[in-house]
């Protein structure tokens, strides 16, 4: 919580002989992280990569051949759910026998089935070529052959008079008009330029005989025959697809193994008798694997503990409460968190859903909202597009809350009154109410931007003293507290000279001197020492000094977002409801019930367009205001992802 | 100044309309400022995405950055009107 997973770096050295043995507890354990070895010039001269295991190849190449085959079946193992597990040595047994013939079936299917696709794509383009000619009474075989006439054909913008000799067939039946002309060799410059002045546009006669809409139609019927032929070869495929998608994806996966496993030495250091390899495992892990790699290689393996140098190494796994955990993916968007800052995922996982509820707080796009995500999480199956789906239902509740609080139902009152302050505008049917308390929560806004940039501030000062080391650390923390004292200065100076509903009012105090209060007085001292802080550290900082004001106040997009969903939502009620729907209850008529249909449509798409809407304002702002406004006071992230060398089987079981 | 033929109604109405006037303009004006600055910086924004798609977070951040302003516009007209 609040904090990566502590990791211990560990440094493994086995004789070759045992190599094989510690892969394989290594990968079942699926929490060793390794460290690629990377040879370098200064490294000791003995130390190299090793070598992939024997069966790597094979192992490889049998996987394309698996990967291939769920290609042109269009299996994608992430999407596929588990019936049931398979075991491994049943899986390596089918393989054997299975395999080549189901590939040999898929193979000759999806030859078939591109050599149709390029059959009916040549019939496509020999109909296209030869559409222009049908609107011309001639048969193909006259167009050609001659030695002493040119023939022209092709099309033309409109009809021209040629003052030569010449035989001319015009239509503009087709697109672009088509036009024929057979002149005297002779005469054919003069012909040529004639009609190129008219627009003319060659078109090549087709190596076809006989009557262009009898071929036309041959060609069309060629197409609809093979793409009947396509559909029944697509629907066999489709039935090796259901038949074997269980054995191909186990196959996928028992086959990734083997090659992720044989390949492993790949990644460690070498010398003549030994293999060498530093990786990271999880505080809480390091004595289970430490015990299983000594048991199975009966204590001839050496494991070290090395200390860790260098932060930004250290490969990072979040440890959250599970309520939080969706949200890493929100981080793993902007960065994931170095090992050793601090993890805000936690407080991105409280406030994400509490500024998503203040922009869209409505009873009715709330529950759309929980329907979808919970609706939408059958259909998607990759672990990340789960946890989106987690994270919006965590803030269409809160909407829903909030739309409670605001007394807020697809724009339209609920039958309270708000209960902290309304967002109900005068629009149309509501016209005459109270009006919207935007003054009111403007300021709410704005104590919110103040308050999650002070805790921002506050996390930067412990953070300084994890990424700086001795006076900097110092240095960098006081610039944060600088900060902080600034906009406190800055604030206090505001409330010193006005008075602002639901904010302290400072402007009774006593004067002191220049007929500034005490108040004023302490912003100003406050708002000095803060600059002179900053500038202890970096003057070029104070340039920034604007964004404690812009940053403040960019929070009041959760208001103003939040207002213009209001203002679509009762719009939309307005011109549906208040404009179409009622006028004609009060007396039916025909075109009455017409408009009534009408405007129920408008309700509806209306609606449907404000959800899509207030997810992406509500969504995009909420989390904008933790990126821009709430992270850049502290965060740096840029941590490595914890990559365990191993993998969690799905389809089968050792 | 008193006009001929103007009531205080009138001149009322007449106020309440500029202000809903300088609301518009506040949101049009800062909505086509913060359009032009995100313009060239979304669609650096998508290639550097295309090439590489770690750095989605950070130019998600520098695509947005504009917006402010927009908010901002917002925030004047609603204070103008209520």
């Amino acid at each position: 919580m609040l904090r990566p997973e502590q990791m211990r770096r560990l440094l493994i050295a086995v004789p070759k002989g045992e190599i094989d043995t510690v892969i394989r507890v290594l990968y079942r354990y699926n929490v060793y992280h390794i460290e690629d070895f990377v040879p370098e010039s200064e490294s000791l001269e003995a130390l190299s990569i090793g070598h992939p295991l024997p069966g790597a190849s094979d192992a490889a190449s049998a996987l394309i051949k698996v990967r291939a085959i769920e290609n042109a079946c269009g299996i994608n193992p992430d999407n596929v759910e588990v019936r049931e597990k398979i075991p491994a040595p049943k899986v390596r047994e089918m393989i054997r026998t299975d395999l080549p013939a189901i590939q040999k079936r898929v193979e000759d299917l999806v030859a078939t089935r591109s050599r149709l696709e390029a059959r009916q794509k040549e019939h496509e383009q020999r109909a296209r070529e030869l559409e222009p000619f049908t609107a011309l009474p001639l048969d193909l075989e006259l167009y050609r052959g001659y030695t002493r006439f040119t023939v022209f054909t092709g099309h033309i913008a409109h009809d021209v008079s040629i003052d030569v000799p010449h035989e001319k067939y015009f239509s503009d039946r087709v697109d672009g008009n088509m036009i024929a002309v057979v002149v005297q060799n002779e005469h054919r410059e003069q012909v040529e330029r004639t009609l190129l002045d008219a627009g003319f546009q060659v078109i090549p006669v087709p190596e076809e005989t006989g009557a262009p809409a009898d071929r036309l139609k041959a060609h069309a019927d060629e197409i609809q025959r093979t793409a009947a032929e396509l559909t029944a070869i697509n629907e066999e495929i489709a039935e090796v697809r259901d038949r074997h998608t269980d054995l191909l994806v186990a196959c996928d996966e028992l086959l990734t193994a083997d090659v992720e496993r044989a390949e492993a030495p790949l990644r460690f250091a070498t010398t003549e008798e030994t293999f060498i390899t530093e990786g990271w495992v999880p505080g809480d892990q390091a004595d289970r694997i430490r015990e299983a790699l000594e048991k199975a290689t009966n204590g001839r393996i050496y494991i070290g503990e090395l200390d860790i140098e260098d932060d930004a190494r250290v490969p990072v796994e979040y440890e959250n409460p599970s309520f939080a955990s969706p949200t890493q993916v929100l981080m793993d968007i902007y960065a994931r968190p170095r090992y050793s800052e601090i993890d805000p995922t936690l407080m991105v996982a409280i406030v994400f859903p509490i500024f998503f509820g203040l922009i869209l707080g409505d009873v009715g796009y709330g529950a759309i909202l929980l329907a979808l995500s919970l609706g939408l999480r059958k259909f998607l199956k990759g672990d990340e597009g789960r946890m989106l789906l987690k994270v919006l239902s965590y803030a269409s509740i809160s909407s829903i809350v909030f739309g409670i609080l605001y007394s807020e139902f697809f724009g339209a009152a609920l039958p309270w009154p708000a209960l902290i302050f309304s967002r109900h505008l005068n629009i149309g049917v509501a016209a005459g109410g109270h009006g919207p308390q935007v003054a009111e929560l403007m300021v709410l806004a704005i104590w919110i931007g103040i308050l999650h940039i002070t805790l921002g501030r506050i996390l930067g000062m412990v953070n300084a003293r994890k990424f700086h080391h001795g006076k900097h650390a110092t240095k960098a923390a006081i610039a944060n507290a600088g900060w902080l004292g600034t906009m406190w200065g800055i604030i206090i100076m505001i409330w010193a000279f006005y008075a602002i509903p639901l904010m302290p009012d400072l402007t009774g105090l006593p004067v002191v001197v220049m007929g500034l209060n005490v108040a004023a007085v302490a912003g100003a001292v406050l708002l000095v020492a803060g600059i002179l802080a900053i500038a202890q550290e970096n003057p070029l900082e104070l340039v920034e000094l604007p964004s404690i004001i812009s940053h403040v106040l960019s929070y009041a997009r959760l208001v103003a977002v939040g207002l213009s969903s209001v203002a679509i939502a009762m719009v939309i009620n307005f011109i549906a409801i208040g404009m179409m729907i009622q006028p004609q209850l009060e007396a039916i008529t025909p075109v009455g019930v017409i408009i009534i249909i009408f405007g129920i449509l408008v309700l509806f798409m209306g609606h449907a367009l404000n959800t899509a809407l207030g997810l992406l304002g509500g969504g995009l702002h909420s989390i904008r205001l933790h990126y821009v406004e709430f992270f850049t006071k502290f965060y740096k992230g840029g941590g490595k992802k914890y990559n365990p060398f191993g993998m969690k089987s799905k389809f089968t079981e050792e | 100044m008193v006009d001929v033929g103007m009531t205080l109604e009138m001149v009322q109405a007449s106020q309440l309309g500029m202000k809903a006037l300088g609301a518009g303009l506040a949101v049009g004006l800062t909505g086509i400022g913060a359009g032009v600055a995100e313009m060239a910086i979304g669609s650096a924004a998508v290639g550097a995405t295309a090439e590489n798609r770690d750095v989605f977070g950070l130019v998600l951040l520098l695509t947005v950055i504009p917006e402010t302003i927009v908010i901002f516009g917002l925030v004047v007209a609603l204070l103008l009107l209520f």
